[in-house]
């Protein structure tokens, strides 16, 4: 049986391997003698220049254009969102009732595990890069990222991550059942010793998936370090180099630091559950496995925040008529927070009985990085003080953003004081917290980010009323879910249970409600995004947000335009606005 | 030249950092001063290594990105950000001298214009 | 229309290679991790092979057959580390050997490859 087993394994390996090698060898030869062939035009390119880009699908398997592959984050980022998204809401419809009602205990368990984790590592970290791959090269004027073919290693590592932290799920076998852990895989549980049931191979195929994941946010911060370093055009000095540019570098030095550490430590947790190890067992295992994985942890949370602090920072001013208030402070907060986020990590430990002068320190940093956050809050704030706003989708994300990331910041700078987080930590309080934090403002500064650069990315526009919708229910949605936390933190329900008092019963119904409103506004986005890419109105300048009107005209759609311009010229081939599932609504249009 | 890079203007831009750095001291300087938790070689070490190694990295950083930020202020032009590369647009100093003058006053549009430029054309295609 | 205004004509815009390094990692992960012998060769010979391959689509080496070799070298390195784990390991039911076996498997049919295209493989032809 054993034998059998290895023998099919190694006959399927085989066969892949030869298919492989046959399909590569036909992908290099006819791209050997495109550029004989003159466009090759069998192979279906957009131009006869010679930028080879095969057609089809096998366009997207292959390609390291930044556009393209910024593009497959933006997909992956979007799938892995609503993965995660169907995830939370079984949760919280699970928990309008005290009880273990519609779902195990133990399946809730794997769906709050791998809730953290997709929406973190899956969706979080990808949906920026697709921000960040497809328009730092266009501002800051490079020709593409300074490795193209790391980039599209750095992206196709993520599809296999997730199918390996997914793994415990889509396996329907009694041996691999998905990892019960919690995002932070604290130890001893997660290395699988007692008598629980992590010992089972669904961790280690999460532990191997997130591992990669951090593979993939390594090579693409050290792309996109030696890109802003190396790639800029002339004219980009440091004093003109974009406030998102400069996040992302921030974001990049924190993942080259952050990440490694991460896959480390996981490496020695692999080994202490399968190869006898120790690194975690015995006395001071559990903190060390803590001390490691916050190290890592607390800056992740500055990896994700700071981008979309770029992108609202970016944003936001175009549509209140004005330049960024205090451009550079921005800058030097950015900076500050970047090298603060690596002395505050046991803030996350204050009640594991650490020395109290190192909790001191700790706490001491704490306070100190919530001073770069509040000049960002007051700078987006003086930004729109007597703009002429306007109310667009994305605007009204980013005053989203900043709203919620005022709550989600100052119910933090309590969790920062060491009372205060004795009585709160381990409770609802601090979910509430980070989710104002992650759900409130990174995601929202991403969806601005979405339907600020819609028509870039589609050459297409949304429609504004569905937009409204989608922004208002997750507005009200949001604060409901989340306040409701906030509440029931207060009144001391614990994190991560299934089941829970009668007393709790009507904050978490409240919960419940909000986020089925969360889930109804991303309904209405989705909608409004699949139909509008396939009939939306064709963007026909490359402005479609008056930003000339107020000077504010950027590179990007500097380079919208000209892309424009030669589409008009060229005889205007549609085809290649509606690059996937394209639909000739041209026509239609005019 | 580093005196003139760091001139008060450039100075002022700084103070954002200069207010973490003096929290951090200020710690230093009470957990120095008044000892709530006893002395302990190890742990006052870590301690104090945990307030002085941010404190330190922060201002190297801070001096650095200062100098680069500042220098190419003053070596070259200065436009608004993600501006550089656009042909024609304005530099930092002339968009100021535009802005000053015609102080615009508040005034909360809800106009669109933007948004309805572009979806008005389609009213067809959406209704129905 | 031009996808990208201004720039050089010149400039790569597919490669085949970046999909399977990012597919050979993990296949040779899990077959080390669960000793799983074929997909650990499989995986590694889908890494180094894309690996090579890359270099010599980049420019950086002039064939893929001396990149081959590198990384043949590097697996028996590795190969090595793990016959040697398993001789000092203590633990009990933790067992090497077939992880070492199979890293140096793979290095050997990368040599084997490598050696193979160095003697009968001609230089392309140029374009």
């Amino acid at each position: 049986m054993e034998i059998n087993g290895q023998l099919a394994l190694t006959v399927l390996m085989g066969v892949f391997l030869v298919a492989v090698a046959a399909w590569l060898t036909r992908v290099e030869n006819w791209r050997s003698y495109t550029p004989l062939a003159s466009g090759g035009g069998a192979y279906g390119q957009e131009s006869g220049h010679a930028h080879e880009k095969p057609g089809g699908l096998i366009r997207w398997f292959t390609t390291v254009d930044h556009k393209d592959i910024g593009m497959l984050y933006g997909l992956y980022g979007v799938i892995a969102f609503l993965v995660g998204g169907a995830m939370v809401m079984i949760m919280r419809v699970e928990l309008a009732d005290p009880g273990m009602t519609l779902i195990s205990n133990t399946f809730y368990n794997s769906l709050l595990t791998s809730h953290g984790i997709t929406m973190l590592f899956l969706f979080g970290t990808p949906i920026i890069a697709a921000f960040s791959n497809y328009f730092i090269p266009l501002v800051i004027g490079a020709d593409d990222m300074a490795f193209p073919r790391i980039n599209a290693i750095a992206f196709w590592l993520l599809p296999p991550a997730a199918l390996l932290i997914w793994a415990g799920f889509l396996i329907p076998t009694g041996d691999i059942i998905p990892a019960q852990t919690a995002w932070t895989m604290y130890t001893p549980l997660s290395a699988g010793v007692g008598n629980g049931n992590q010992a089972n191979a669904g961790v280690d195929l999460m532990l191997l998936g997130l591992h990669l994941s951090g593979v993939s946010a390594t090579m693409g911060s050290i792309n996109f370090i030696a890109t802003i370093f190396t790639e800029r055009a002339e004219e980009v000095t440091w004093a003109n180099l974009d406030i998102f540019s400069w996040t992302i570098l921030t974001q990049s030095g924190l993942i080259l630091f952050a990440f490694p550490l991460l896959g480390s430590a996981m490496v020695m947790l692999l080994a202490d559950r399968n190869f006898g190890t120790v690194f975690f067992a015995g006395e001071g295992g559990a903190i060390l496995w803590q001390h490691l994985f916050w190290f890592f942890g607390h800056p992740e949370v500055y990896i994700l925040v700071l981008p979309p602090m770029g992108i609202v920072s970016y944003v936001l001013p175009r549509f209140s008529g004005r330049r960024l208030f205090g451009f550079k402070f921005v800058v030097y907060s950015t900076l500050a927070i970047g090298v603060l986020s690596f002395g505050v990590w046991a803030h996350h430990m204050f009640a594991t009985g650490i020395d109290p002068r190192l909790r001191a320190s700790f706490m001491a940093v704490s306070m100190a990085i919530a001073i770069p956050s509040a000049v960002k809050t007051f700078n987006w704030i003086t930004t729109m003080w007597n703009g002429r706003i306007r109310l667009t989708t994305p605007m009204l994300f980013c005053i989203g953003f900043v709203s919620n990331f005022i709550i989600g910041g100052v119910t933090g700078v309590f969790l920062a004081s060491i009372p205060i987080d004795l009585v709160l930590h381990d409770t609802y309080y601090v979910v509430g917290h980070f989710h104002y934090i992650v759900m409130g403002a990174i995601a929202f500064a991403g969806f601005a980010g979405l339907y600020y650069w819609y028509p870039i990315f589609t050459g297409r526009m949304y429609q504004r009323k569905l937009g409204k919708w989608h922004f208002w229910l997750w507005m009200v949605g949001t604060n409901i879910t989340f306040f409701a936390m906030i509440l029931l933190g207060y009144g001391g329900m614990p994190r991560r249970y299934a089941t829970y008092l009668p007393q709790f019963i009507t904050l978490h119904q409240i919960a419940t409600l909000g986020a089925l409103l969360l889930l109804v506004g991303g309904f209405i986005w989705l909608y409004n995004f699949i139909i509008s890419w396939l009939e939306g109105p064709v963007i026909e300048s490359g402005d479609p947000w008056n930003l000339k009107e107020d000077g504010l005209y950027t590179a990007e759609w500097e380079w919208f335009d000209r892309k424009l311009q030669t589409k008009i010229t060229d005889g205007g081939e549609q085809q290649d606005v509606a690059t996937d599932g394209g639909h000739e609504s041209d026509e239609s249009d005019s | 030249m580093a005196a003139k890079i760091f001139d008060k203007e450039t100075i002022l831009d700084l103070t954002v950092n200069i207010i973490p750095l003096g929290i951090i001291g200020f710690f230093v300087v009470v957990f120095a001063v008044y000892d709530p938790f006893g002395y302990d070689p190890l742990a006052s070490a870590i301690s104090f290594g945990l307030l002085l190694v941010p404190l330190v990295a922060l201002a190297a950083l801070t001096y650095i990105s200062g100098k680069a930020i500042a220098g190419d202020e003053k070596r070259s032009e200065v436009f608004l950000a993600g501006q550089a590369t656009v042909p024609g647009s304005q530099t930092l100093e002339e968009y100021e001298a535009q802005a000053e003058p015609d102080h615009e006053p508040a005034e909360l549009t809800d106009d669109e214009s933007a948004e309805d430029a572009e979806t008005e054309p389609t009213a067809q295609n959406t209704d129905d | 229309m031009d996808e990208n205004p201004g720039l050089s004509d010149q400039y790569r815009m597919a490669s085949p290679w970046p999909l399977f390094i990012a597919l050979g990692i993990p296949i040779a992960e899990l077959g080390i991790l669960f000793d799983l012998p074929a997909l650990a060769v499989g995986g590694l010979l889908l890494l180094c092979g894309s690996i090579a391959g890359m270099a010599k689509e980049a420019g950086y080496a002039k064939t893929p057959w001396r990149a081959l070799a590198v990384c043949s070298v590097l697996l028996f390195g590795l190969g090595g580390l793990l016959l040697y784990a398993d001789t000092a390991v203590a633990a009990e039911g933790v067992r090497f050997v077939a992880r070492g076996y199979a890293v140096i498997a793979a290095g050997g049919l990368l040599l084997l490859g490598s050696l193979l295209g160095t003697a009968f493989v001609k230089e392309s032809q140029p374009i």
